[in-house]
């Protein structure tokens, strides 16, 4: 089995994976002392699909709040993607927001900085 | 035992505006617990979405800071201590504050980091905050002006505020204060 579901938490995200579909999607806040520990898992999934295929993977977020800990955490992955995109893969961040949390857009807009591959902030109702 | 007026404390923390205030050990749940009676709290005064969450954020960061330096220390319950206050100053700002004992050097070495986040603008501490996230994980001691730190700066609309106090045994009680 190649995928995961991790439930959510007050302090820690839903995240599930779906390997035929090419799809990572996180949903809710994140704030946990240790996000090294949440987050590994995700890494290592993003890792594996980018080695063993060739087919486009998207990161599908709606994602709140995040302590500095997992904003480090989430800036690992952003930079897998980007080494993957540099090697001509197919990959791309969706990151959702309510229009009424501007914090939620300057987060996502602090990522997308550092980031050359495609990066969309949508607003959803 | 000397015996506790109640009134005169609600008095107290009335006339001061604080709206939720914790003295004790502070375990991972409890931060949970209060950050979860924080966000009602704030939503109940209406306050601004973002205002919310940027207080939410410097609890989180200030308390969370507290916990990965006494852990690091293998303190007992007893000194891993923490007093964290919420309150409003008289422009209805919101202001968080937190307390921690500390090692006298490591008290020294973070009150000179948070004098130096004082002197710098948004834009350098946004440069700052980039490069610190950039560093590798080994490179990170509570001590340094880490990345939660340099977040509280970026989220107050003053300077930090802090003060050493010298307790006893090489402690000092360390107190930091950010205005959102």
């Amino acid at each position: 089995m190649n995928d995961f579901t991790i439930p959510g938490s007050q302090s820690s995200p839903t995240i599930q994976s779906h390997w035929e579909d090419g799809v990572l999607s996180m949903q809710g806040d994140s704030y946990p002392e240790n996000s090294y520990e949440l987050f590994h898992q995700v890494f290592e999934w993003i890792e594996r699909f980018l080695d063993e295929t060739a087919r486009p993977l998207r990161l599908e977020l709606r994602l709140l709040y995040l302590n500095t800990s997992s904003i480090k955490a989430m800036m690992d992955i952003f930079d897998l993607l980007e080494a993957a995109y540099r090697d001509g893969k197919d990959v791309a961040v969706n990151w959702y927001y309510d229009r009424r949390n501007e914090r939620v857009v300057e987060l996502a807009e602090e990522f997308k900085e550092d980031c050359t591959f495609p990066f969309s902030i949508l607003s959803h109702d | 035992m000397e015996s506790l007026d109640l009134f005169a404390m609600r008095e107290n923390y009335n006339r001061q505006q604080i709206m939720l205030c914790f003295n004790g050990p502070i375990s991972r749940s409890l931060i949970e617990e209060i950050g979860n009676a924080l966000r009602n709290y704030l939503a109940a005064e209406h306050a601004h979405p973002s205002a919310a969450m940027d207080v939410f954020a410097v609890y989180i960061e200030m308390t969370q800071n507290i916990r990965h330096y006494t852990r690091q220390k293998n303190w007992s319950d007893q000194e891993a201590g923490a007093t964290v206050v919420v309150a409003r100053d008289e422009h209805g700002r919101y202001v968080v504050s937190a307390g921690n004992l500390i090692e006298d050097a490591d008290g020294d070495t973070l009150l000179a980091a948070i004098h130096e986040l004082a002197d710098l603008d948004k834009a350098q501490l946004k440069a700052m905050y980039k490069e610190q996230l950039r560093k590798p994980r080994d490179g990170q001691t509570a001590s340094g002006a880490g990345l939660g730190l340099i977040d509280i700066a970026r989220k107050s609309s003053e300077p930090l505020h802090a003060s050493l106090q010298p307790v006893a045994n090489g402690l000092s009680f360390i107190s930091l204060s950010a205005v959102i």
